[in-house]
């Protein structure tokens, strides 16, 4: 029994939709939508309708056919009490049935006995706008159905739609045994989406028809005040179509003065624009039972038969029972199956932490099963952003496009949104219009805006998701001359324009399935980023204990060295006379050896601190660093050597005493390695927006690119890498000043931690170039 | 007649060789009345900078030189101990080492070390160094007189 706040808030609002006076201005409320379906003033011709008061059952309106059905005119009815028509005990029925007396249910049997002849009819009655409204119907012989009777009917298809587990299966069961017990020709079940379009996902029809199954039809097929009355009236039935309206007499309700609100009438006469739909389909007798999921229409059961067909009030309250209880499986098997998503949807979380953990950036995490995360958003694409690398799966427009998307994406988040969606990213973003094939719909997950992290799902233009439940390009019903709407094939047609530029849109589901999403991509992130705290810690008491154990190790290992070198000094001192030349040099050559070996522990130690110690980058001026290691260079360098700076060096952020190291160990080599009796020695650069052919392929992308060129001995190509390696010399230690074998190690190192490279060119025997980038080194 | 030597310094350092250096190049370059004493290990240094407490005789020492990396008793230590003592921790306590680790410097001197010296390898520079050493200690600079009160 529906409650009557409910019923009369939903009548609320089919008045407010179909009252010129008080309806919204609503652009998308069609002609039919306006239409006051509700207050008709007119009956099917099926039956009789009456109103009386019911305080003393005085008949107000009657409609036309009463002379024909019951024998009486209007104006023998109107003013007359109740009791003109029917016997004391049928009265007591009537009133029983208005107190909800179980002793007298819908429908009541009844029997009017006018000029000697008995009518039996089946009678409902209903309250409406302060009155009572009576419909009666003609009663065949054949109706009689009684408890056991709807016992037996019932029972065989309840127990089929409980055994059923899909939504799908339960349509298609519901389908067939509605079939079974009416005999129509077609039954479909009707889903309708958030948009109120429909589609038929379920259908059992007679073999010999085409099938609707599949077909989509745009919202304006069943107009919004309908929708509402379907809501309040579970059943309703046309059994001939092509019929004429019977008017109600007088038109109006004598004591509001206004139309009878005809709601819950079951006789109600239908719109005539839905007449002539059904009659462009050959539909002559049609019934629909309203599917209801927590209060809401979900959907609806439409049967359709090629000629009239009548069934009894019995068989439809049999009907509309089922289709109560399918309301009811259909909402546990739809939360059911929202279970089974949300297990789907853990299970794929719960793939994505496992994945992560043996993943080592985000990115790899997404890659390891795209199809898993496509799944979870329904979606046929999938981009994501990780600043300014983009990795995209699935079905997606071309790299330029889907680069520029992001930009247009971001501004659209509210304020502290991190999901933004929609169903006609075409219309929003007319770049992508191109694109409708494979991203009409946008469901954009924010997972960090500084980071300008972006996971994006994409889905197609509706229409080419469409599964045809069948081979039908003709549609039953159409003839081609002239038929230009009202038929499943033009309704199909019409959709398909409905849904130009759109994707099916994001359910509410799919929306908290990112959100949780997001939920658990920040869990890893958090995760690896306390692992890379852990790791950092660890990498730092690491670098620490390297810093303790190389200075340990050069002070241990210099120790015996200082007592060699000082021994060897104390020998010479005191008893240089007594070796002879030949022990003092000896000797000599112990204090040097002992020298260079603690050469050797000193740049070992600074190469291993190097690739440690932070850098502190200023903006250094490049000329005045080279100028100051000239100086330094010049004083222990007594042959003139020529020292070329085409032009004045620019300045850029860098560790200012490391380049200036790298410069010196540059410089120093360029001048010992050098055999011309005229040495020159080249410091330059070329900056980004000059020529850079000239430059090594490995430095033309770099930033600023700085050379130190010589005219020295050169270097072989096939030692070319072989001089950046620690301790390792081209020459014997005894020719061109011996070095410790790290000096080039540590220029190297030196402009890695810049985050730059540094490549050498050298013609053998001629000279050498080494060029260097400082990498892109913000400007500090 | 005996002569009280002048000014007195304690040397810990557990390398023999460094200490028999650091003796032979003070005795070539110092020109002052020095007495040197020398300890092997910071627990050594630390006994018998106690027991000078105690007894009015011998003095304590005018400078300390101390190695860092001793066996046992690590040099800084040594530092944060002398320091913490009232009557100790005028005396100045001259680092000389190895280590050129920025920790060990920002350390001793944290701990009150007054110096921080380098031994260096080449001799001649390790002469010029405790040539330095001497001159800034003993004739540059006036040393508290507390630890010369006992003193006849």
């Amino acid at each position: 029994m529906t409650s009557s706040s409910f019923v009369s808030q939903i009548k609320q609002q089919i008045t407010t939709l179909t009252n010129p006076d008080i309806a919204p201005p609503d652009v998308s409320l069609t002609n039919c939508d306006r239409e006051p379906i509700h207050i008709p003033s007119a009956i099917q011709p099926h039956g009789v309708l009456l109103t009386f008061t019911e305080a003393d059952l005085t008949l107000l309106q009657v409609s036309r056919n009463v002379t024909t059905v019951i024998g009486l005119t209007p104006e023998q009815l109107w003013g007359q009490p109740l009791t003109h028509l029917f016997a004391a005990e049928q009265l007591e029925q009537i009133r029983g049935c208005l107190t909800a007396d179980f002793e007298h249910v819908n429908p009541l049997r009844l029997s009017v006995e006018v000029d000697g002849q008995t009518r039996s009819f089946g009678g409902i009655v209903h309250r409406a706008d302060t009155v009572v409204v009576l419909e009666l119907e003609p009663l065949q012989a054949s109706d009689e159905i009684d408890f056991f009777d709807f016992y037996r009917f019932v029972k065989t298809p309840i127990s089929q739609l409980q055994r059923t587990q899909t939504v799908a299966e339960l349509c298609h069961t519901a389908a067939a045994e509605i079939r079974r017990i009416t005999g129509f020709d077609r039954v479909m079940i009707y889903r309708f989406d958030q948009a109120g379009a429909g589609d038929v996902i379920a259908e059992d029809r007679r073999a010999d028809l085409k099938a609707f199954l599949g077909l989509h039809y745009p919202a304006t097929d069943i107009p919004q005040q309908a929708k509402h009355l379907y809501r309040l009236n579970l059943l309703r039935l046309i059994p001939d179509a092509v019929y004429e309206p019977v008017p109600l007499e007088p038109q109006n309700n004598p004591v509001t003065d206004a139309p009878l609100d005809m709601s819950l009438s079951v006789l109600r006469s239908v719109s005539s624009v839905h007449r002539e739909y059904l009659g462009n389909m050959g539909v002559r007798a049609s019934m629909s039972i309203s599917l209801l999921k927590n209060q809401q229409l979900w959907g609806l059961i439409a049967c359709h038969h090629c000629s009239p067909k009548l069934l009894s009030y019995e068989l439809r309250t049999i009907c509309e029972f089922l289709g109560q209880s399918i309301s009811l499986e259909l909402a546990t098997k739809s939360e059911t199956e929202d279970l089974d998503d949300q297990v789907r949807l853990q299970s794929i979380q719960a793939n994505f932490v496992k994945a992560s953990a043996h993943c080592q950036t985000l990115a790899d995490v997404l890659s390891h099963n795209p199809d898993n995360l496509m799944a979870l958003g329904r979606a046929s694409g999938l981009i994501f952003y990780e600043g300014d690398a983009i990795i995209s799966f699935g079905q997606t427009p071309p790299e330029p496009v889907i680069s520029k998307l992001l930009d247009w994406v971001e501004p659209q988040f509210e304020a502290d949104a991190v999901l933004y969606t929609t169903a006609s990213l075409g219309l929003r973003c007319p770049e992508m219009a191109d694109y409708r094939q494979v991203a009409s719909g946008l469901m954009a997950l924010r997972i960090s805006r500084v980071q300008k992290i972006y996971l994006l799902w994409l889905r197609p233009e509706v229409v080419q998701t469409v599964h045809w439940g069948g081979q039908q390009k003709q549609q039953e019903g159409v003839d081609a001359d002239g038929l230009t709407y009202l038929s499943p094939r033009k309704s199909f047609e019409r959709w398909q324009e409905t849904v130009q530029m759109r994707s099916l849109p994001w359910k509410a589901c799919e929306q908290e399935a990112a959100l949780e999403l997001r939920s658990t991509i920040i869990g890893v992130v958090l995760q690896k980023s306390d692992e890379l705290a852990l790791l950092n810690a660890d990498l730092e008491r690491s670098n620490s204990e390297l810093d303790s154990f190389a200075y340990v190790a050069s002070h241990d290992l210099k120790e015996p060295l200082r007592g060699i070198h000082n021994y060897s000094s104390f020998l010479i001192e005191d008893y240089g006379d007594q070796l002879g030349e030949e022990g003092q040099h000896k000797l000599e050559t112990l204090v040097r050896l002992a020298q260079r070996m603690e050469d050797l522990i000193s740049s070992l130690l600074h190469y291993s601190r190097l690739g440690r110690a932070e850098l502190v980058l200023h903006r250094t001026d490049m000329g005045e660093v080279v100028t100051e290691v000239l100086d330094v260079i010049k004083i222990s360098q007594p042959e003139p050597i020529e020292f070329r700076i085409p032009r004045p060096l620019p300045t850029l952020a860098c560790d200012r005493i490391r380049i200036s190291e790298l410069f010196t160990n540059l410089i120093s080599n360029a001048i010992k390695y050098n055999d011309k009796p005229h040495k020159w020695i080249e410091m330059g650069y070329v900056s980004t927006d000059e020529d850079r052919a000239t430059l090594p392929s490995a430095l033309q992308q770099a930033g600023t690119v700085f050379y130190v060129r010589d005219n020295g001995i050169g270097i072989r190509d096939r030692h070319l890498e072989n001089v950046f390696k620690i301790f390792k010399r081209l020459h014997a230690p005894g020719r061109y000043g011996g070095g410790t074998g790290a000096g080039l190690t540590i220029v190297k190192k030196i402009v890695e931690r810049h985050g730059g490279e540094i490549i050498i060119e050298s013609a053998y025997g001629e000279g050498s170039t080494f060029y260097f980038s400082l990498g892109e080194v913000e400007h500090v | 007649m005996y002569k009280q030597p002048s000014l007195s310094l304690l040397v810990v350092e557990d390398s023999n060789e460094d200490f028999e250096a650091f003796r032979r190049i003070v005795n070539e370059v110092g020109t002052m009345d020095l007495s040197i004493v020398r300890c092997h290990d910071g627990d050594d240094a630390l006994e018998h900078l106690q027991q000078r407490q105690a007894v009015p005789q011998p003095p304590l020492p005018d400078v300390i030189v101390l190695d860092l990396n001793l066996p046992g008793t690590d040099g800084r230590e040594v530092i944060a101990e002398v320091k913490q003592n009232d009557k100790l921790k005028t005396i100045p306590i001259v680092v000389l080492t190895t280590s050129s680790n920025p920790k060990d410097v920002e350390a001793c001197y944290r701990f009150g070390a007054n110096s921080y010296m380098l031994k260096s390898m080449d001799i001649r520079l390790f002469k010029a160094s405790i040539q330095q050493f001497l001159d800034f200690w003993f004739k540059a600079t006036v040393l508290p007189s507390s630890n010369q009160e006992s003193r006849p």
